[in-house]
Order: structure tokens, then sequence, then C-alpha cells
């Protein structure tokens, strides 16, 4: 029991670091913004399909195939790959701004909400063009012999999730805190206005966030892709736990979307050990009640509209 | 009359309509007509939701999985009628609208949308993992069809059923919409705060619009099983959300005939494109931006674009009589403000603030910057809930009560920095102000009884004196939000009057105004305080306030500093060095360190 509880843990915070990744790369882009990527899910798809397609051609596949069959592209092939999915969803974090956001932010309606999800639904059917709707085997960059520890069975990709997104999110604290680009974010966030007014390229920072938020979306799709195998609609279920998290820790504190993230892989985790069915149901009904209660989050701020 | 012919209009379509299926015998055909109708009850509802109350629903799918399993179930798991089983899904699906209604009780805006994205996707997850109840991908058989004398509906029967079911809900929905629930969802779509402070219950009004969207999705959902007689979780998908919200963005968000044009055009589109899955999935993404960019207003929109406004009807314009006498007149105190406190952290607008309003009176609120008479105003109306001490409105203690209730006690107010339904016609505006006189409920209104009429007749001319009283009658029609600003003014004045005061609240009604409109506002609210409405008017037009009222307040840093007649307080030495300050001998300066910062 207690190893089985254990296992569970740990495979919660491997999840947990995909989803906190996710719940960060919203918070970015609602701060600087106001606006979120309402189809951020399936930009955690797309970063794994674009690591995917590199791994293809680095094993000599075409783009277009739909297994590994037993080839390995090896480490430098992987390196390859992230490098790829990182650069290029920042470049759709880019054209989404500028296709989706930047026409309709700040103006009343919430359009971008629609923008937002017709640009993922767009996205999302060019991938069933390519790959088609069947879920694709990845083969891991550490290797997918599991690990034994303490009498419970890790395997390495969920130890490199976790380490990945604690080291992410620590170095995105120290910019955010103790550099002149984190400040001009933060300024942004605070008033937009007011840090344009005191020369700061706003509209500098809006694409940066959406470039930013956008990359980490793609490296929580790519670090999950050789767990839970790639799909087109992966995404879906990993963005909106990824927002819980951040409605669950404050969507305006980054610190707590981190938080949110984490706690919601280990929630899931352990209602999957009772009960498969009701995973979604208890993630649901958690994010109901921290609204009713807090409304801002456990970690959030309150914005008081001016009469 | 109006109605009746729109009825009689919409009677004969319909009867066309059955006329024209019925001789149509193939049936992939009719199955393409029969989801016309599916699709246009799911669009209609999701119109009230979308298009009028404003609230983005991404998880329609969840509501239609509602419907459609609750038939299933209870036709294949019980004995009962498979209509009742269908009224019964609709009740069903209607009890999840309250569900996913809920949330906006507490958040808004994209928040709220992405509860309803997660509502949508955690019906999806359950139908397709909990097989024990609902069968997964292998769904559910057997659902027992609608009959008729005895017999199972004909594919032909059920297009005929779909038409008379839609015509149904187009003319109560219609009802529902061109009067007072209509303008209400307008409102909240514009501005809540304004919304509550004309008395409209705002979060009441949310819980309709998602339920009217739910049981119409409900009972899409429900024929669909009956239809097919058989459900799985393969029915159930994001993109169904998705096509559906579709349907009335591409159609016309706001329109009335919006979610016909797009359950037609996106039907056969659907229908034409099937064999090509990626096709059809690109195609949705590409509408959902291409008619944010190119017609915010959907083909509804490019449709009365191109042929012009159809001229309204031009009503007469009414003579400016005096406002409504009120009720309880006489003299006595109105309003009792005791030790009222509000803290934001340190900043302290308001600190132990007690005066009392004379009924009948025109009183004045002054003071610097800052001094908290803002404050003052939302903590009257409810908008801004005291830290300690308390209000008492004809009697009765209003601390904490909602905006809404405080405003249909007879408190109406006006802003400063203007909150008008800007898209909404000054007449509309004006009319929304008598919302909680209107007496006609929801079942009234839905059903376009002769009293809602009436009700909505009487308020029409009650707007329309109001209107002749400031002198706005010949804008009455236009979009509040392009008049200028001196007039926008004046229609919040006008707004504020139809909620039927006794107290009426102006922040600031003379900002903006140049000396001749000043003069001509403050003889208009010497008439209104003529005909028993007091006031309380916040004010730096020291002219305006010294000449027309009776008492007045004034504040500093959140502390009554001095009350009484304006020619008292204008000669009141704290008041002068509020305003003013006083030189002082340099001896006497407090240290810096002392000053409060």
């Amino acid at each position: 029991m207690a190893q089985a509880l254990l296992q569970a843990i740990i495979s919660g915070l491997a999840v947990g670091g995909a989803y906190a990744l996710v719940a960060l790369g919203f918070s970015i882009t609602f701060t600087t913004t106001r606006t979120l990527n309402f189809s951020h899910g399936e930009f955690v798809s797309a970063g794994a399909f674009i690591g995917l397609s590199v791994l293809f051609l680095v094993i000599g596949a075409p783009l277009t195939s739909t297994t590994f069959g037993d080839a390995n592209p090896g480490t430098a092939g992987q390196l390859m790959a992230l490098v790829a999915a990182l650069g290029i969803m920042g470049l759709l974090g880019w054209l989404l701004y500028w296709i989706g956001v930047r026409p309709f932010a700040g103006r009343p309606g919430m359009a971008w909400v629609m923008s937002t999800l017709g640009f993922g639904v767009i996205l999302q059917s060019i991938g069933l063009a390519i790959w088609g709707p069947k879920p694709v085997v990845v083969p891991a960059p550490v290797g997918d012999s599991v690990i034994r520890l303490f009498g419970i069975g890790v395997r390495p990709q969920e130890l490199l999730i976790l380490g990945v997104a604690v080291v992410v999110m620590v170095a995105f604290d120290r910019v955010m805190n103790r550099t002149m680009v984190g400040k001009a974010m933060r300024a942004v966030a605070a008033d937009a206005n007011v840090a344009s007014l005191m020369g700061i390229n706003t509209n500098a920072v809006m694409i940066g966030a959406f470039v930013i938020s956008s990359a980490l979306a793609g490296l929580s799709g790519f670090l999950l892709a050789p767990i839970a195998q790639a799909s087109l609609f992966m995404g879906l279920a990993v963005g909106l736990k990824g927002f819980s998290g951040a409605m669950i820790g404050g969507l305006s504190n980054p610190r707590g979307c981190v938080v949110g993230g984490f706690a919601l892989g280990i929630l899931e985790s352990l209602v999957n050990l009772w009960q498969a069915q009701w995973r979604e149901v208890a993630v649901f009904v958690l994010v109901i009640l921290v609204l009713a209660f807090r409304p801002t989050g456990l970690f959030g701020r309150r914005l008081a509209e001016k009469v | 009359m109006k109605f009746a012919v729109h009825g009689f209009v919409v009677m004969a379509v319909a009867l066309v309509l059955i006329g024209a299926t019925s001789l149509v015998g193939n049936d992939y055909y009719l199955r393409i007509a029969f989801m016309m109708c599916v699709y246009y009850l799911c669009a209609a509802g999701m119109n009230v939701l979308v298009g009028y109350a404003g609230q983005k629903s991404l998880g329609q799918a969840g509501l239609f999985a509602a419907g459609a399993y609750a038939v299933a179930l209870l036709t294949t798991r019980t004995e009962i009628s498979p209509w009742i089983a269908l009224l019964s899904a609709m009740v069903v699906s209607g009890a999840f609208g309250i569900l996913i209604a809920l949330p906006s009780l507490r958040v808004r805006g994209p928040y709220l949308a992405m509860v309803t994205l997660a509502f949508g996707i955690v019906v999806e997850k359950l139908v397709a993992e909990w097989t024990d109840v609902f069968g997964g991908a292998q769904g559910i058989y057997g659902i027992r069809p609608l009959t008729w004398r005895g017999e199972p509906l004909s594919s032909v029967q059920w297009v005929w059923l779909g038409i008379v079911l839609c015509a149904l809900t187009h003319l109560l929905l219609r009802n529902l919409l061109n009067g007072r629930f209509g303008r209400a969802l307008l409102s909240l779509q514009a501005d809540e705060i304004a919304s509550a402070s004309v008395g409209v219950r705002v979060y009441r009004a949310k819980v309709i619009a998602f339920v009217v969207a739910a049981v119409t999705c409900g009972l899409a959902g429900a024929l669909v099983a009956q239809q097919n007689q058989y459900i799985n979780s393969d029915f159930i998908t994001f993109q169904l959300s998705i096509f559906i919200l579709l349907l009335v963005l591409f159609g016309g968000p706001g329109s009335k005939y919006g979610p016909i044009a797009g359950a037609v055009i996106l039907t056969v589109v659907d229908a034409l494109l099937a064999r090509w899955p990626s096709v059809q999935h690109f195609l949705y993404g590409f509408l959902l931006l291409f008619a944010l960019y190119f017609m915010p207003g959907g083909v509804m929109g490019l449709i009365s674009s191109w042929f012009g406004r159809r001229q309204r009807e031009q009503l007469e314009p009414m003579a400016a009589k005096d406002p409504p006498k009120v009720r309880g007149d006489g003299g006595g105190e109105l309003l009792t403000v005791r030790g009222v406190t509000k803290a934001y952290g340190g900043v302290k607008p308001a600190q132990d603030v007690s005066f009392q309003l004379q009924r009948g009176h025109i009183h004045a609120l002054i003071g610097p910057n800052g001094a908290g008479k803002s404050t003052m105003i939302n903590m009257l109306t409810g908008v801004t809930i005291p830290s300690a001490g308390s209000i008492l409105f004809a009697g009765v203690e209003i601390t904490g009560l909602p905006v809404h209730s405080i405003c249909r006690m007879g408190m109406g107010r006006t802003f400063q920095n203007l909150r008008l339904f800007a898209d909404l016609s000054v007449l509309d505006n004006v009319m929304l102000g008598r919302h909680t006189r209107m007496r006609n409920g929801f079942l009234a209104s839905l059903l376009g009884l002769p009293s809602a009429k009436r009700q909505e007749n009487v308020t029409q001319e009650c707007a329309m004196q109001l209107l002749g009283l400031v002198d706005l009658s010949p804008v009455a029609f236009q979009p509040a939000g392009r008049l200028p600003y001196g007039l926008q003014r004046r229609v919040e004045l006008a707004r504020a009057l139809a909620t039927e005061p006794q107290l009426l609240l102006l922040d600031e009604p003379a900002a903006g105004l140049n000396p001749q409109e000043t003069a001509a506002l403050g003889q208009l609210l010497v008439r209104i305080s003529a005909s028993g409405v007091t006031i309380l008017m916040v004010e730096h037009h020291m002219d305006l306030v010294m000449s027309i009222s009776d008492h007045v307040i004034v504040l500093d840093y959140g502390v009554k500093i001095a009350e009484g007649k304006p020619a008292d307080v204008q000669v009141n030495p704290r008041v002068v060095e509020a305003y003013l300050g006083v030189d002082e001998p340099v001896s006497v300066l407090p240290t810096p360190a002392a000053s409060p910062g």
C-alpha cells in the first residue's frame, strides 16, 4: 500500500511537472496581456509532434511516418528535436499573437477566446492531415528501462520531466525577480500603459510572453510524449489540467501556478489509484471548490474594479 | 398585433417546409434536414447565452450528452413512455445548465469560459470511461424512439417533428428576447455593474441564459439519440462544442435569425465535407477566425449591412412632463448613515462617517479629490460593502444587500465615469431603468402573454416621457454610445429616474458641462426634487452646489469635516482649510515624519 502510494506520488509529481509548465505558460500571457491561449492544449500536442517529426528525420524515416519501430534516434537527435520543438513553438506563439490576440485584445466581448480556439483547431487539423488520429509511441531520450528505488519502479523519463520542470521554473523565477527583463515584464503586467510611458516596449514584452508561453507548452508536450504516447488529442486534457492548476494556484501568481500544477498532478495520480473514471471529475470538483472560496486562487491577488 | 402576424408567418413557413419535406423520398436528404433542425435547436439556445448574455460556453457537448444519455438510460432501463423520457431529458439538461452556471456567481470572463470547457471535457471523459453506466465506445443500444399512434416515427416524421420544435423554439425565444429579458441580458453583456444598479438580477439572468441554452441543447441531444436509437461516446466531442459555438458566431450572434442561417449553411457544409474529416476540422477553425475578422456580426450582420438599416418606426415624441410623483411623500429622514467606515488596507476612504438625508431635499456631498465621495456613493448603492457601520434606507438596514435589491427599494444612481449600455439605443437604456418596476415574469415573457405586452408598452411610454423631460426624444433610437458626452450624462439621468427612485444619487452630474448646460441641469434637478425625489449629488461645481442644495456635507480624507446649509459651510474654517490650505507660521508645521503619507 505504502509502495503504491509512493509510486503514485512520484508519477503524479512527474505529470504535475508538465502541468506546472503549462500553468506557468497561462500565467505569463494572462499577467502581461490579460488574455489566455485557449488552444494551449493543442500547442502541447504540437510540441510533441514537432519533436517526433525531427526524430523521424534523424532516423531517416519520412516525416509522415507513424511508428519508430526499433530505431533509436540517440541523444544528439533528441537534443536537436528539443531545440526544434522549442524554436518552432516559439514562432507559433509569435504567429498566434499577431493573428489571434493582438487584433482582439483589450476589446470587449472576449473575441480572443474564439480566435485562439480557432487557431488551435487549425493547428490540430493540419496535424491530423499529416499523422492521422492514431497515437505514436515515442522512444525516451533517457531510455525506457525502469529504475528501482526503495522497492518502487520509476521510469527515467519521469525523473527527467521533474528535473527539467524544476530547473525551468527556478530559472524563470530568477529572471522575473532579478533581471531588468523580468522587471519590464512585471511592469507591463501591472499596467501596460504606464509601462509604455516609462519607455518599455510593451508590444515586444507581450510578444515575448506568447513566445515563452508557447515554448513552455511545446516543452511539456515534448517531455510527455515518451510517457503518454504522442497523440494530437493528448493536449486538450493536459492544457485543461494546466489551467486548472493555474486557477488553483492563482493565475496572477507564477509561483502559485507552479504549486497548483504539481498539486493537481499528485491529486490526479492518487484518485487514479482508486477509480480511474473519477480522475477528471475530482480535478474539476477541486477547481470549483477553490473558485467558490477563493475566486482568485490560493495565492492570487484580488483585482478590484474601480466604479 | 406584430407578434400575431409574425406567429402566422412562422406557422406558414413551417407548413411549407413540412409540405416540401414530405415530397423528399431520399433518406440521406431527410437526415440532413433533421440535423438542420437539431443544430438549429442547439444554436437558438446558445444564441441567448452567447449573443445576448455575452457568456462564452465551450462545453455545450456536455449538455448535448446530458440530454442524449438521459433519454437513453430512461428508455432502456425503465418502461416510461419515450415522450416523457424526452421531456425528462430536457429537465435533466436544464439541471446541468444550472450546475455550470453556478461558477458564474464567483468568476467571469475567461475563467468562466474555461470552466465550461472543462465541463464539456469532463462529461466527454465520463461517458467514455464509465462504461458500466454509459457503455463507453460500445454505446447504448435499443433506445426507444418516439412513437405516433403506436408506431415509431418514420424518417420524414422525424423531420416534421424537428420543424415543429424549431418553429416553437423560435417563437418562444422571440417572445423572451423582445422585451424585458432580452434587454436585461444585453445589458449584462455590456456592463454588469451598471446592469445591477438599474435593478437587473445579474446572476439570476445569467443562470436563466445558461438554462435556456442547456435545455435546447439537451433536447437536441435527446432527439438525436432517439432518432438513431443508439448513442455512444463518439458523439460527445470537443469538436461538437466548437461546432455549436460556431453555429452562433457564423450565423450572427445576437440576431434572432442568425441561428437559422448558421444551422442551415453549416449543416450543409458539414454534410458535404463529411468524407474529409481533417478538411472539415480545418474549415471550422478557419471559420472561427475568419468570422471574427471579416464578419463580426455573422451572416446576418453581413446581410443587414448590405441591405442597410431598416427604418425603425418613429415614435411620437412625448411632451415633457414632470417626473412621476414619488411614493411615500412627506418629510422625515429617508437615509441614515451611522458610523460608516471603509478601509482598503491602510487607505481609509471613509472613517466613522454619519449623516442623514431628509425626504424631498437636495443634498450635496463635496470635498477635495480623494475625499471618499464616490466610495460613499458606492457604499450607499451596495457596490462596495462598508467595513463597519450601518446604513438605514427608509427605515431598513441595507448594508450587505445586493445592488439590485437596493435599486428596487428606490435608490437610483448615475456614475462618475459614465456607464451606459453603449450598443443599446437611448430608449432601451432608459427602459432598462424600469426593469424592476415591470411585473411580467419569465413565463409570461416566454409565452408572450398579453400582460407582458402591456407592461412593455407602459414601460416604453414612461421611457419616452423621461426622454422628453431631459430633452432627448429626437435621439431615442440612436445607440447611446454614439451621443456626445453631455447628452450621455442626460441619458444616465433619465435611466436613473426610470428606476422610480425615492433617492437619486448623482456622481458628478455636471462634470464636463459648460456654464449654460450646468445652469440648465440645476433647473432640471430642482424640478425633479419638486416631484418628491430626494437627491444626493457629488459635485465640484460650487456655484451649482451652492445655488440649489438645501444641505451640504463635506468630506476630507474620509472624515466628515462639516455639514449644514450652503452658506454656513462656505465660511466654515475647516472647509476653507481643506480646499485651499492655510498659511501657517513655519514653526507650527508638523515635522515630515509625522505628516500623513
